[in-house]
């Protein structure tokens, strides 16, 4: 499973971190960190609730 | 009061007599449910013209849908926030920053004070919040078996909280919080003295600030450099004006509205009491419920958005409580969840502009009931009282009286 981060559509919410702080990393200023993440194996459910809490839409699953 | 004209490119059939100013619920209102008032907009067309929606008596486009808010919201070069909110009250036309700038310049802003109140900045700053609510209630605690919790602890909580954040002592909460009621609640007299008042109050602060530099806020914003200068008078201004404002109200109204909600629901009250790692993801519905801001943007050009023919000029509302309350966005929109999962809710906003100190509000408010609910045993509205809310610019309840005997 793999997250795809439209880092242009991050505004900060960090809701994604709120679910899944090890999953999602921030910058200094609380923003999501650029590149795509892959989700380790055993991660999924948290990662997946990570990727839907974003209120922007700024996170995508893929398979 | 809805006496203004109608545009004469908003066809009538798209007009509504609605408004967060005069609806039904919206005035002061004896035990009311403003947000529950304006829900009843989603039994009409996802886009209409109201004549008068903004606290200066304008007419507005509403957004009712949160996805199309989210739209209008995240394309802030199509609708602008600069329409000097502040200024205009004193017949001047300057912004407050970061909001009602546009980006690029936003970003340069926003980058320049989102570390001041990141996740990362407010785990810093929850264990002095924590110690205020635990002060606060405990002396509440020991004075009886009533309180009123909006004069009693969401004010005070709220400010001073804010008031450490900026560097400013607590001695004169009172005043700030007078000051903060006539410029949101008052009249046309109230408004532009309490926003003089704020203003040579910031300007004073930024000048003491120039002179002797102290650990605080004002002093961080007088020293920044953006793009290698620093910021101008009416810069410092803006700023201040803005995160001074923006934090004498909010957070103190949600507080209010979220515990008049447990007063009148005994069984989630029991429920978070007994359960309190349940209180983070129930503040989430509670602010889905009732979040007090609605936001206004300003078109920069003609564009016709989902049927409405908006044209340049034209206001454009996105109230985060009828986002909130979207049967589209929101299965059973009406009633409260606490249990709610994928809550992604507008209180804090969509877009460039997102609420600067929502980290620091959504833990003050699961602190503030997590304190609350652990040291004051079942509560009801006390009988023989019945809280006031209102509508309009920020939603608002007074005299939350509550009882626990």
């Amino acid at each position: 499973m793999r997250i795809i981060v439209q880092k242009a559509k991050c505004q900060g919410h960090a809701r994604c971190a709120a679910q899944a702080p090890d999953i999602f990393k921030l910058d200094e200023e609380g923003y999501i960190l650029p590149s795509d993440i892959e989700v380790a194996e055993g991660e999924e459910l948290p990662a997946s609730r990570g990727a839907r809490s974003c209120p922007e839409r700024a996170l995508e699953l893929t398979r | 009061m809805a006496t203004n004209p109608v545009p004469d490119h908003v066809p009538p059939e798209m007009v509504r007599d609605f408004s967060l100013f005069t609806s039904p619920g919206m005035p002061p209102t004896l035990n009311g449910d403003p947000h529950a008032a304006v829900a009843r907009v989603h039994d009409g067309p996802p886009i209409f013209y109201s004549r008068y929606n903004t606290q200066d008596g304008r007419g507005t486009w509403v957004i009712t849908r949160a996805a199309d808010q989210r739209k209008v919201l995240q394309d802030a070069e199509t609708f602008s926030s600069h329409r000097s909110i502040f200024s205009s009250i004193l017949g001047e036309n300057w912004p407050t920053i970061p909001l009602e700038l546009d980006p690029p310049a936003h970003g340069v802003f926003r980058s320049l004070l989102n570390p001041l109140l990141s996740p990362k900045r407010v785990l810093a700053l929850e264990p002095a919040v924590r110690e205020r609510a635990v002060e606060l209630i405990e002396r509440i605690a020991a004075s009886g078996t009533s309180c009123d919790v909006m004069k009693d602890f969401a004010f005070p909580f709220a400010v001073s909280t804010f008031l450490r954040f900026l560097g400013l002592p607590d001695d004169r909460l009172d005043t700030f919080v007078g000051w903060g009621k006539d410029l949101l609640h008052g009249d046309d007299k109230e408004r532009p003295v309490a926003a003089r008042t704020i203003v040579a109050f910031i300007d004073e602060l930024a000048a003491m600030r120039r002179q002797e530099a102290v650990d605080d806020f004002m002093t961080f914003i007088v020293q920044a450099q953006v793009e290698g200068r620093r910021l101008t008078d009416t810069q410092v201004r803006g700023i201040g004006v803005l995160v001074f404002v923006a934090g004498l109200d909010t957070v103190a109204a949600a507080i209010g509205f979220d515990l008049a909600y447990l007063a009148r629901n005994l069984k989630d009250q029991q429920l978070l009491r007994s359960e309190p790692d349940r209180i983070p993801l129930a503040t989430e519905e509670l602010l889905r419920a009732y979040p007090p801001i609605q936001l206004i943007r300003v078109a920069t050009k003609d564009i016709d958005f989902e049927g409405a023919p908006i044209r340049k000029g034209d206001y454009v509302s996105c109230a985060t409580m009828i986002a909130n309350r979207d049967p589209a966005e929101f299965a059973c929109p009406n009633t409260i969840d606490l249990e709610r999962e994928d809550n992604r809710h507008a209180a804090f906003g969509y877009g460039p502009h997102r609420c600067l100190g929502s980290h620091l509000a959504r833990r003050e408010i699961v602190i503030g009931l997590e304190e609350w609910l652990a040291r004051i045993p079942a509560f009801r509205i006390k009988q023989g009282t019945a809280p006031i809310t209102s509508g309009g610019h920020v939603f608002g309840i007074e005299n939350l009286i509550l009882d626990w005997s």
